[in-house]
């Protein structure tokens, strides 16, 4: 019985099922989406745990792959978030109660300079969808507001998206700061330009060269 | 047959057009500001370029924020960098609808008109490229980039929509450009590398192609820049029936020539930052020959940057990217190759 139901949310986060209203994927036009789904199996008794590691991490992981493989686009992709993002709204309060526990707190920022946010918006809607809790601060963000957030959430971990070969080198101030605010801030970096290489030289804990590789970064860095 | 593409095809020497006039901004001391607001100093950037460099044609700013201010959007002008737009005009089927096409009386238009205009009056030894956005790229700026690459498949119609009030506003921008006596103009569509190549054809082709029937003729050429397309967008760009296609550093330029027919012109594709703006001389050399090597034998092959040259790029550098071009070139010709 939970395991229909966590099957079913699972093929609505992997194909980007959103809702009901949603005319995407045509093959699912008309049957209800992640968002119904994930209402009517905390109705009948599924855990919000069962639904996060059962059928949001398990389906995410699947669109990753099959990104990183070419095999579907960023518009598929992030239909696959939003609707792990429609599921997610009606597990929000079981976080909040502490009934479920997240991963960790995630902050996520495009570096200053640098507007490009496609990848970062990606990303960040991976990890939610990996149990973590995110927290966006948009574009052309500051080293102050890198700061001002780790102060806030000391025990988050930080990520750094560059699409510019120009704006990957702000990069290292901001870790730089963010690492004598609060000592011991784990930070992990991505977007096309960078390789492994360059985030070591940079003082950076990791780097992920897709979504995937990323949330399994912070996994190793959580655990 | 087409002006443009026949003197690509038939000269007798290998061709080279960076998109550039950050150089031709730097070098007449301006700043970005004042050549993207205004349009005597737009020109006097463009005839910088023209006079000091030896190359195929030249090119107007590649703004790609203009379009979008025109309609209503809010826009950054920083001092000395590109500017961007910030936030979004619209976000559902009811502003979508609302939303109206701008004349060309609005924003910088006009000045973009009139440094046109002076460059095509001024300029005559080589054609001068007008530049404008693509349809999508338009719609996703006024949209939100992120959010219009899901909408076009959650709400299909408000975005197909919006790409027809796009397309419309920049059919009759690209006829004022045409009227200015330019040779053609640059439509830049880099957001639509990022779809599959169905949805590229249907969200960007379908609506490039409005622009191109509209205005592409013997003398008025046009150059469909998409520097997102990664491989699978190639014969949607095709398909758009622009004469002259342009790439970015992301693709394998030896494949795209496979992939397009002959007589339509194929231009790219040097890293702009990390090779022209970051790279020594001699990495613009090695890069410049390589890609010319790759490339050998083909007539519709003209080298240039992956995308519009930014700010900061060393005059030394684009140098050495001619010097590169013309010793190849005369090394081939004394080889007969
Ligand atoms: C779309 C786009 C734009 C849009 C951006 C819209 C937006 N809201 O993001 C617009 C038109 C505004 C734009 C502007 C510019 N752009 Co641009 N743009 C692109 C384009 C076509 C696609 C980028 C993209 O979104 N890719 C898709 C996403 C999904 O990939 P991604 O960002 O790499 O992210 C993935 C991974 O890297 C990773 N990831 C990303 N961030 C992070 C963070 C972490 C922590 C981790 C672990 C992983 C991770 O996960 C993502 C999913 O796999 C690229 C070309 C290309 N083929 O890449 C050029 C490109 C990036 N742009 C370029 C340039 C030069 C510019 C401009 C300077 C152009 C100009 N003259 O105006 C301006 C810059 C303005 C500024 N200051 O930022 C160059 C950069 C060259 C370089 N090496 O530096 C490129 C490569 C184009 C080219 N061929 O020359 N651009």
């Amino acid at each position: 019985m939970s395991s229909d139901f966590l099957e079913k949310l699972s093929e609505c986060v992997e194909f980007g099922k959103i809702n009901l209203a949603s005319p995407y994927p045509p093959q699912m036009k008309g049957l209800p989406g992640a968002d119904e789904i994930t209402r009517e199996a905390l109705q009948a008794g599924v855990t919000p745990t069962e639904i996060l590691n059962d059928a949001l991490i398990v389906a995410m992981n699947k669109v990753g792959q099959k990104f990183s493989e070419n095999k579907i686009f960023v518009p598929q992709m992030l239909l696959s978030a939003k609707a792990m993002s429609a599921s997610m709204v009606h597990l929000k309060p079981y976080f909040a109660s502490g009934a479920v526990q997240r991963r960790g707190i995630f902050i996520i920022g495009t570096v200053f300079g640098d507007l490009h946010d496609i990848g970062k918006n990606l990303f960040a809607m991976m990890v939610e969808g990996a149990g973590w809790e995110v927290i966006d601060l948009g574009i052309d963000v500051k080293t102050e507001k890198f700061v001002e957030a780790v102060e806030r959430y000391p025990n988050a971990v930080v990520g750094i998206s560059a699409l510019l070969t120009t704006t990957m080198v702000n990069m290292k101030p901001v870790i730089e700061a963010v690492k004598s605010a609060v000592p011991g801030t784990k930070i992990i970096v991505g977007g096309a330009p960078l390789s492994a290489e360059f985030a070591v030289s940079i003082g950076a804990d990791g780097y992920g060269k897709n979504p995937q590789e990323g949330i399994m970064l912070l996994d190793k860095i959580s655990d | 047959m087409n002006k443009f593409t026949q003197q690509v095809l038939q000269s007798p020497k290998l061709q080279a057009l960076p998109i550039m006039t950050h150089p031709g901004i730097e070098a007449i001391g301006s700043t970005v500001y004042e050549a993207v607001t205004n349009g005597h100093i737009h020109y006097q950037a463009i005839r910088y370029i023209a006079d000091n460099f030896d190359t195929l044609a030249c090119t107007s700013i590649m703004d790609l924020t203009v379009e979008a201010e025109a309609f209503g959007a809010k826009i950054n002008l920083p001092e000395n960098e590109v500017p961007s737009v910030s936030g979004r005009l619209v976000s559902d089927a009811e502003s979508v609808a609302a939303l109206e096409i701008p004349t060309l009386a609005k924003g910088r238009i006009p000045q973009y008109l009139l440094a046109n205009r002076l460059a095509a009056e001024n300029i005559k030894d080589k054609p001068v490229f007008s530049g404008c956005i693509g349809p999508f790229s338009l719609s996703g700026r006024l949209y939100d980039m992120s959010e219009i690459m899901a909408a076009i498949y959650i709400y299909p119609e408000t975005i197909l929509q919006l790409l027809s009030k796009c397309t419309g506003f920049l059919v009759s921008y690209c006829k004022a450009l045409k009227a200015t006596g330019t040779q053609g103009v640059v439509i830049a569509e880099p957001a639509a590398g990022l779809l599959s190549g169905d949805d590229c054809m249907m969200f960007s082709t379908n609506f490039v192609k409005q622009i191109v029937d509209a205005v592409q003729d013997d003398s008025f050429t046009v150059i469909l820049h998409n520097c997102g397309n990664t491989g699978y967008c190639t014969e949607a760009m095709v398909a758009s029936g622009a004469r002259a296609l342009h790439f970015g550093n992301a693709i394998d330029m030896e494949k795209v020539i496979e992939q397009c027919p002959g007589d339509v012109i194929i231009m790219g594709n040097l890293n702009p930052v990390a090779i022209f703006q970051q790279g020594t001389e001699e990495a613009v050399r090695k890069a410049t020959r390589k890609l010319l090597e790759k490339t050998a034998g083909h007539k519709n092959f003209v080298i240039s940057s992956g995308c519009d040259l930014p700010p900061h790029v060393p005059e030394a550098n684009i140098r050495a990217f001619l010097e590169t071009v013309e010793h190849y070139d005369f090394l081939c010709v004394s080889r007969v190759c």
